[in-house]
């Protein structure tokens, strides 16, 4: 009844290259491999270059053709660390209520910019919403279309200039990641499409 | 039939049914864990994913996004807040393009791509070093192990240098000028606005009804115990004492000390043994009781210093209470048989020791102050009490240093010096009494002290030829116990050569303070006592001793001052002694005393600062007094050990509490207990009479427990903690003893048995303020620590006429103080200062109350009382008095009892607490019963006191709790002696209730 041993096929830690029926090579890390579903999971370095992040892929290998093993790894693959399933399923719900919320400022016609950067607000500061194209943060400072610095309206104070700091830095970090992308000349990204 | 025919298929087949469910169950669990499910690598990675956003390829092609919600066991995925995404790059998702949640099945899928996942974000053992080491990025190199280079500042007593170091981070002044030098955040302090809006008042009401209550409450009082405990953890639990006071008793023992001498040397001794428990065994070496005493003075002492060396006497400031206490009750014992004789002294000198009394009701005044001060900070001159209290500390730590040091500790002088005068008045009661009365006119603590010390020279001296063997022993003893407790503290094993530089510095310093102390004193505390006492004291026991009792008070002490200042003066240890009571002690006693005073104004009323001053002069003329007492009772015993004279004393005091039967008498020397002087002038008016030596006796115990409670303030706390309980028992003894004493009469008047005793002391204090302090003093002391429980069982012992007049008395010192300080449940500050270390504090208050309310009446039964008593007195605890004759084993026991009892009681307390260790007036109460039933065999207790002496300080603050319950018990007993059982439901209901008081 037990299906095969993760490293009964592909060994946990070894690496494996593949490509899909849709043309598209794989690789990466074998993490874990389930021989009834034939599904196995591949961890590689971050699309994004971020050091401590990495990409996970799922693959199908009943839709895969070419599987090379690199190099295989006899050696017992480390303990896994138990997880906090409420911390999971936090940010799932947090991820799905954000996606939502883009999708509402996105049908309301709000540009990509604006999108971003109210995703960038949000991140530091929760208290922030649409309201129709503008984004009200903390109830307190507008941003209206084009969503530029000089757009940040509201009562002087720390809580405007704050969140004017916060759409400087958003739009500084956007221009840097562009050019940064072109440089790499990667896959081109959502954002950086959007942008471009 | 059908039935069982349905069964049996029913039956037959079930199983076969159930089997099959059986199996398909365990099938469907098998099935559970089979696909994904059952692996766990690919179970853990893709949790590990679930709520990261992922694009998800289809066969056909098509790509969807969403956040990764779940995975089935066939590795069906889903996802929440899913849209197709379209091939061209737009904007994002539309609402309508997302779709709640889709479920892709595995079959469909193609690849699946999670990017940026952080592998560490739900990891539980996020701080483990697996943990911490995996995060690390790119190469880590365990970082190389460097020896550490102390450097120069460290290369020399480094470790030293951290101890004393005691700075804790950052000190709170850079904290602010950092912040002020980057923040431009200023150093602020906002003033309190204060208007007089009925707002702000009834904050601030609120406020210092929850300070008062804060600082009331037994946990308040054993935190602030600890921390103000200075004694180390060697002093309290695992230094052994005994050596010093053995040595000083090996030495005093083996030299012969004439009684005159005696006082000296017991002062000495007091101030060799440092603490109240030498002093307390002087006291109780005392002469008077003498031949009780004797065996008891030796216990005694052995008791109050095993007390001492035992849990931390000295150490906390109610150690110092409790040291205090355990000499007071050593002393008290002692006392308690000076007291008997006091009562005899009391019908003589009623009067003129009720000034005295006053003066010792200014002791107790002054520790109630302390204590009050202590235990509220509330009102501002309470507040500014307090802190002097706290200030004051020292003195409370040098009490306990005294203790701890007793033998080393000079400083503790002062403290010691007030402890001492307290256990020496005690010891020395009747002298002390007189010289305490001085003192206590003096105001000074030193002052007070050495007035005491000189009243009690003059007193023995005066006393001597007729109580006076006593008195003078006592005296003797007194001097030798205020030496003692000079140097006692710093020279335990200097001790004897330092107590006959300190009975000359007593001598020195008896002079200065007899000289004028007394009746400043006595002013003192009755302007600060009157503030509450006044109208208790001078309606109930003014009427009688006030005048009487100051002039008497200020009579004796200048009288005797003057003989002892000449006599003794002349001494160099004395005046040296003096000086250095008088400057450290003085100093210490000074401020305890307006501590005290504060407190006592705090709880009275600002005004009562006289009163503190008054109190100080009591507690002085107390610690004389308690020295002195302790001096006599300890005497006899003493005289080998101490002096013989304490013994004396000891017995003296049982007879006083006989005495103090005679309500006017007794209820004067309570007061003169506190004050010890009045006892000790008491003696001088009733020298000759057994009953005045135990009065003085009795004085000595107030005296002892005033300076308990002067240092005891803090130390009390101290104590509380150490001996709080017992405090506790020893004060709810009492009042159990009052109740029971006045079994016949008090039982109806339980309530009025407290009552009583209270209005015994009450009476007394009326009579005499500072005897009303001094029953505060008692009472308090005796609800607070040994020194309370001694100081009670002294008290008890002029209660004797009342034992409830002792208690009463005590109570009423409380009262008194309470009174004073009445408004406030703490008023107290006597209580707290006794009461300190328990609730007992409380209690005593809540006893004052009652006793100030039923001073009065009590003193009357007193009066009757203290015939017997007085007669008692005459024999040293059972004889003399006929308190003790007649409730001799009680009311002897109880009071000299007291002091035996504290001994006795401190076996027995010991053994009690265990039985009844959640309510120490419970422990007390059964401790008092117990004890009772020993002691009322009498002076046998005095016997038993050796047994107690061995017990150490746990058994003597039980003892003394013990002893005042017995007290109590006693004087309940000397009324009924059948009324023990009585008394000890009584005790208990009445513990209860003084508990309820308390609480």
């Amino acid at each position: 009844m037990a299906a095969p041993g993760p490293g009964e096929y592909f060994s946990v830690g070894s690496h494996v290259s593949c490509l899909t029926c849709l043309g598209q090579r794989l690789q990466g890390e074998v993490v874990a491999f389930d021989y009834q579903s034939k599904m196995l999971t591949l961890k590689c370095a971050s699309s994004s270059g971020k050091a401590n992040l990495n990409d996970v892929i799922l693959i199908n290998l009943a839709y895969v053709s070419d599987v090379d093993i690199i190099n295989d790894r006899t050696e017992t693959p480390p303990p896994l660390a138990s997880l906090n399933v409420s911390k999971l399923a936090n940010r799932a719900r947090t991820e799905k209520e954000d996606k939502l919320s883009q999708a509402y400022a996105i049908s309301a016609g709000v540009s990509v910019e604006g999108q971003q950067l109210f995703q960038t607000i949000h991140k530091t500061i929760k208290d922030c919403k649409w309201q129709e194209k503008n984004i009200i943060v903390m109830d307190d400072v507008v941003i209206s279309p084009p969503y530029q610095v000089d757009n940040c309206k509201g009562k002087e104070g720390s809580a405007l200039s704050h969140v004017r700091k916060i759409v400087e830095k958003h739009f500084r970090d956007v221009e840097s990641q562009k050019s940064m992308q072109r440089s790499q000349a990667q896959q081109t990204q959502k954002d950086s499409t959007l942008s471009s | 039939m059908y039935i069982h025919f349905y069964l049996g298929r029913f039956l037959n087949y079930n199983p076969v049914t159930q089997l099959n469910l059986n199996y398909r169950i365990f099938f469907s669990l098998e099935v559970v864990f089979n696909g994904v499910y059952a692996n766990m690598r690919m179970v853990h990675v893709l949790t590990s994913v679930v709520g990261t956003k992922c694009e998800l390829k289809v066969k056909n092609g098509a790509v969807y996004e969403g956040v990764f919600k779940t995975y089935g066991p066939e590795c069906d995925l889903v996802l929440d807040a899913a849209h197709r995404k379209s091939p061209e790059p737009a904007g994002g998702p539309r609402k309508e393009d997302i779709v709640e949640s889709i479920i892709f099945k595995a079959s469909d899928v193609v690849v699946v791509t999670f990017k940026d996942v952080d592998p560490n974000f739900a990891r539980k053992d996020n701080f483990t070093d697996a943990a911490v080491s995996g995060r690390v990025n790119g190469e880590h190199k365990e970082k190389d192990l460097e020896p550490w280079d102390g450097g120069e500042t460290h290369t020399s007593g480094s470790l030293e240098s951290l101890d004393t170091d005691v700075s804790n981070g950052w000190d709170p002044n850079d904290m602010f000028k950092y912040n002020e030098e980057k923040y431009a955040v200023p150093l602020t302090s906002v003033p309190l606005e204060r208007d007089n809006s009925e707002e702000f008042l009834k904050r601030e009401a609120r406020a210092a009804q929850l300070a008062e209550e804060i600082e009331a409450s037994s946990t308040y009082k054993a935190r602030v115990a600890l921390e103000n405990d200075e004694r180390s953890e060697e002093d309290k639990y695992t230094a052994v004492m005994r050596g010093e006071r053995e040595a000083h008793a090996l030495s005093r023992e083996n030299k012969y000390i004439p009684p005159g001498q005696r006082n000296r040397e017991a002062l000495s001794w007091g101030a060799g043994r440092q603490n109240s428990p030498r002093l307390v065994q002087s006291s109780a070496g005392p002469p008077p009781p003498r031949p009780g005493a004797h065996d008891y003075s030796p216990s005694a002492g052995a008791d109050q210093r095993v007390v001492n060396g035992g849990p931390s006497h000295w150490p906390s400031p109610c150690p110092s209470p409790s040291s205090r206490p355990p000499s007071r009750y050593q002393s008290g014992a002692s006392s308690l048989p000076p007291r008997a004789a006091t009562p005899t002294r009391p019908p003589s000198r009623p009067p003129s020791r009720p000034s005295r009394p006053s003066s010792h009701s200014s002791y107790p005044s002054y520790p109630s102050s302390s204590s009050s001060s202590a235990h509220h900070g509330l009102a501002p001159p309470g507040s500014t009490l307090p802190k002097r209290m706290s200030s004051e500390g020292p003195p409370r730590m040098s009490p306990k240093s005294q203790r701890t040091p007793r033998a080393h500790r000079v400083p503790p002088c002062r403290t010691s010096a007030g402890v001492d005068f307290m256990s020496h008045n005690a010891p020395g009661e009747v002298p002390v009494t007189q010289q305490s009365r001085s003192s206590s006119s003096g105001g000074t603590w030193s002052s007070v002290v050495s007035g005491g010390k000189e009243s009690r020279v003059q007193e023995t001296r005066q006393t001597s030829p007729t109580a006076n063997k006593e008195n003078i022993k006592p005296l003797d003893s007194t001097p030798s116990i205020t030496r003692a407790v000079c140097k006692g503290p710093p020279s335990m094993a200097q001790d004897h050569r330092k107590q006959i530089d300190n009975l000359k510095k007593f001598s020195v310093d008896f002079r200065l303070q007899s000289s004028s102390n007394a009746e400043p004193a006595f002013d003192q505390m009755k302007p600060g006592d009157k503030p509450k006492d006044p109208p208790l004291d001078k309606a109930s026991a003014l009427g009688q001793e006030g005048g009487g009792d100051e002039g008497a008070a200020a009579a004796p002490g200048s009288a005797q001052g003057p003989p002892a200042s000449a006599g003794k003066p002349g001494s160099p240890a004395v005046s040296a002694a003096a000086a250095a009571s008088s400057s450290p002690a003085g100093a210490d006693q000074k401020r305890p005393g307006p501590d005290v005073t504060s407190q006592g104004v705090q709880t009275t009323s600002p005004s009562t600062f006289t009163k503190a001053e008054g109190r100080e002069e009591k507690k002085e003329a107390v610690h004389e007094q308690v020295k002195k007492s302790t001096l006599n009772p300890n005497a006899h015993e003493f005289k080998p050990r101490f002096n013989a004279q304490p013994k004396p004393a000891n017995t003296p005091t049982p007879p006083r509490p006989q005495g103090q039967p005679s309500p006017s008498i007794v209820v004067q020397q309570p007061p003169a207990v506190y004050s010890q002087v009045c006892f000790p002038q008491m003696y001088p008016l009733t020298p000759v009479s057994p009953g005045v030596q135990s009065p003085a006796m009795y004085h000595i115990q107030m005296p002892h427990m005033a300076v308990s409670q002067s240092k005891p303030y803090r130390p009390v706390p101290n104590m509380p903690q150490q001996r709080s309980d017992q405090h506790h028992p020893p004060g709810t003894p009492n009042m159990m003893h009052p109740v029971t004493a006045a079994a016949p009469p008090l039982v109806a008047q339980n309530p009025a048995y407290s009552a009583q005793y209270f209005t015994c002391s009450p009476q007394q204090f009326a009579s005499q303020p500072l005897v009303q302090q001094m029953p505060h003093y008692q009472a308090q002391a005796q609800h607070v620590f040994n020194p309370v429980m001694q100081g009670s069982a002294r008290m008890m012992a002029p209660p004797t006429h009342g034992q409830p007049g002792m208690v009463s008395s005590s109570t009423t010192q409380y009262a008194e103080q309470t009174h004073t300080m009445y408004g406030r449940s703490t008023p107290p500050p006597n209580d707290n200062s006794l009461c300190w270390a328990m609730s007992p504090g409380p209690m005593p208050q809540q006893y004052p109350h009652p006793n100030a309310t039923l001073h009065p009446h009590p003193q009357h039964p007193q009066p009757s009382a203290t015939p017997t008593g007085q007669g008692p007195q005459g024999g040293q605890h059972g004889g003399p008095p006929s308190h003790q004759a007649a409730s001799p084993v009680q009311h002897s026991q109880h009071q000299q009892a007291a002091a035996l009892h504290m001994a006795n009681q401190a076996p027995q307390q010991q053994m009690y607490s265990p039985l009844a260790p959640s309510n120490p007036a419970m422990n007390q109460g059964p401790n008092p019963q117990s004890p009772q039933a020993t002691f009322p065999t009498g002076q046998q207790t005095l016997y038993l006191h050796p047994q107690q002496v061995p017990h150490g300080y746990n058994p003597n603050h039980m003892a003394h709790v013990q002893q005042v319950s017995l007290s109590l018990h006693h004087p309940g007993l000397p009324v009924l002696t059948k009324s023990q059982l009585f008394v000890i439901s009584g005790l208990q209901t009445n513990f209860r209730s003084w508990l309820h008081w308390c609480s």
